[in-house]
């Protein structure tokens, strides 16, 4: 249970609350006296998580992996079996085709990679390089599994949000396609 | 390309120094697994408020103390029965000569063949030795168990209290192209080879209890022994039960008293390996590995060769882990 939710039953003016330990690591963690890297602000700004409380963030966090790529260094590759969704702490990936094409470049806090999560046995539909020297934070199947199990609440709202943009992004090729139909019916007509 | 080189070059030194030196690896690699064992039972006692794990903690020990009851229990009758077994070998030996005396002249008798060796003899003469040797060895083998009390905890505390860090580590110098495969497979290998031993360890006990127990009613000699050993040889798959019976046989044979049933014994074990295949199998085991039975086989021989019995215990989940491997190669060869 969260401080808040705990705050919340207890009501405001209950004093015969204890040291909370996990309260004061994260409290300690948070501080700029802290000399490991926090990745509070950062998560803080996402939209992906803007249902996680700050004790979600500080929970997730230690559930990820940091990897550190060179500029045109291969993530992942088209085909690839996968198992990680990334988040782009800082530097750029390109999404690329099979052929090198560019799909789209996401820059510093954008995500890629939340089907591998959802989908069993998932090959990933297209590559992704670093542009420059680029640091990601990595989440994978077995942490969220791990998740799961510590931290069932959490690991479903991730799992939830995850979902969302899946669902999100399955609409926005939806409308694409319908649009894509369209004018090669109108180019047909034409012809 | 470098980072790969580096990152296989390591990982080949690492097995070496494995191979080389076994006196502290194999006391490490005892620790790990039962680090990979108890780490699930310890997430369930770090989990939810402060009530709960003191419940949970209550329950864990009172369950710990409760299985130490039977546990001494079965130590002191193993004992008891381990020295009635001893007074009565020089008594067995000279039955297992005079039923070899009396099945060589049959043999003689129905088809004329001589047999000239003396097995029997020969057999003794090994045993006699091998208990020489291992009588002499007792005081190496009191150092390496005193070696292996002192090792065992210590790495043991420290997997627990720097497993994390250990793995970040383990995890950074991993290069970036091989990273997610790594992670996940050495992830589910880290799974699968705790359940595994867990789920063995549990198949045995309530193998050999079962055994233990049907040997009491009726009146078997040596009860707890023979459920020790048949508890213990199920580890080994197929070839495991026959070998637990074979001591039940000999006792059966060469046992002069009339209560002494070979039929009520064999029985027993039936009935015993089939609750272990019916019901313990496929609940517990089965569904952690999943390899051809021929496969199995192959592997326990193996394993056996190299590593002994701790070998052929191990070599299941690890061929399982390889079946893995193979299988994430070939879809990737396949994808492209």
């Amino acid at each position: 249970m969260s401080y808040e939710e705990r705050k919340k039953e207890l009501g405001p003016d209950d004093n015969s609350e204890r040291l909370n330990i996990n309260l004061l690591r994260y409290l300690w963690e948070a501080s700029p006296l802290y000399f490991k890297e926090s990745y509070h602000t950062y998560f803080r700004n996402l939209s992906i998580l803007k249902s996680f409380s700050d004790n979600d963030i500080r929970i997730f966090t230690k559930y990820l992996h940091r990897r550190e790529f060179e500029a045109n260094e291969l993530i992942f590759k088209y085909g690839d079996s996968g198992y990680g969704f990334y988040f782009i702490h800082s530097g750029s990936v390109s999404i690329q085709e099979p052929n090198g094409a560019e799909i789209v470049n996401l820059g510093e806090k954008n995500f890629f990679g939340e089907l591998a999560l959802l989908e069993e046995g998932h090959r990933r539909p297209a590559s992704a390089v670093a542009s420059g020297p680029t640091v990601l934070l990595g989440v994978f199947k077995p942490d969220v599994e791990k998740m799961l199990e510590s931290h069932p609440i959490l690991g479903a709202k991730f799992i939830h949000e995850a979902a969302v943009i899946l669902a999100s992004k399955v609409g926005h090729m939806t409308r694409e396609i319908m649009t894509l139909r369209r004018k090669i019916e109108l180019l047909e007509k034409k012809n | 390309m470098v980072k790969i080189y580096l990152f296989f070059a390591v990982l080949i030194s690492a097995l070496a120094f494995i191979v080389s030196f076994p006196r502290l690896t194999l006391p490490l690699g005892f620790s790990y697994i039962l680090y990979l064992m108890i780490n699930p039972l310890t997430s369930k006692l770090l989990r939810g408020s402060n009530q709960q794990r003191i419940i949970y903690s209550l329950f864990f020990t009172a369950c710990a103390c409760l299985l130490v009851i039977p546990l001494v229990a079965t130590l002191y009758n193993a004992e008891t029965d381990f020295k009635q077994l001893l007074k009565h070998i020089p008594e067995l030996r000279i039955k297992l000569q005079f039923k070899y005396i009396q099945f060589r002249e049959l043999l003689l008798d129905k088809t004329g063949v001589k047999l000239s060796l003396d097995p029997v003899t020969y057999v003794m003469r090994n045993v006699e030795s091998q208990g020489a040797n291992l009588l002499s060895s007792i005081p190496s083998l009191v150092s390496s168990v005193l070696e292996w009390m002192l090792l065992v905890p210590l790495f043991l505390y420290f997997f627990f209290k720097e497993s994390k860090t250990l793995k970040v580590k383990f995890m950074e110098f991993i290069p970036n192209s091989i990273f997610e495969k790594t992670y996940v497979l050495f992830s589910q290998f880290n799974t699968k080879f705790g359940e595994y031993i867990i789920a063995k360890f549990i198949e045995a006990t309530i193998l050999g209890s079962l055994v233990t127990l049907g040997l009491m009613l009726v009146g078997f000699p040596y009860p707890f022994i023979l459920g020790i050993i048949a508890g213990v040889t199920n580890i080994l798959p197929y070839v495991g039960p026959i070998i637990g019976f074979i001591p039940a046989l000999a006792v059966a044979l060469l046992s002069q008293n009339p209560d002494v049933s070979l039929l009520s014994a064999t029985i027993i074990y039936l009935i015993a390996n089939a609750v272990d295949m019916v019901l313990v199998f496929p609940l517990l085991v089965s569904k952690i590995v999943n390899l051809h039975p021929i496969l199995v086989v192959v592997s326990v021989l193996a394993g056996g060769q190299i590593g002994g019995a701790v070998g052929m215990i191990v070599v299941i989940p690890m061929v399982a882990f390889i079946q893995l491997l193979f299988k994430e190669i070939y879809q990737d060869l396949n994808a492209q």
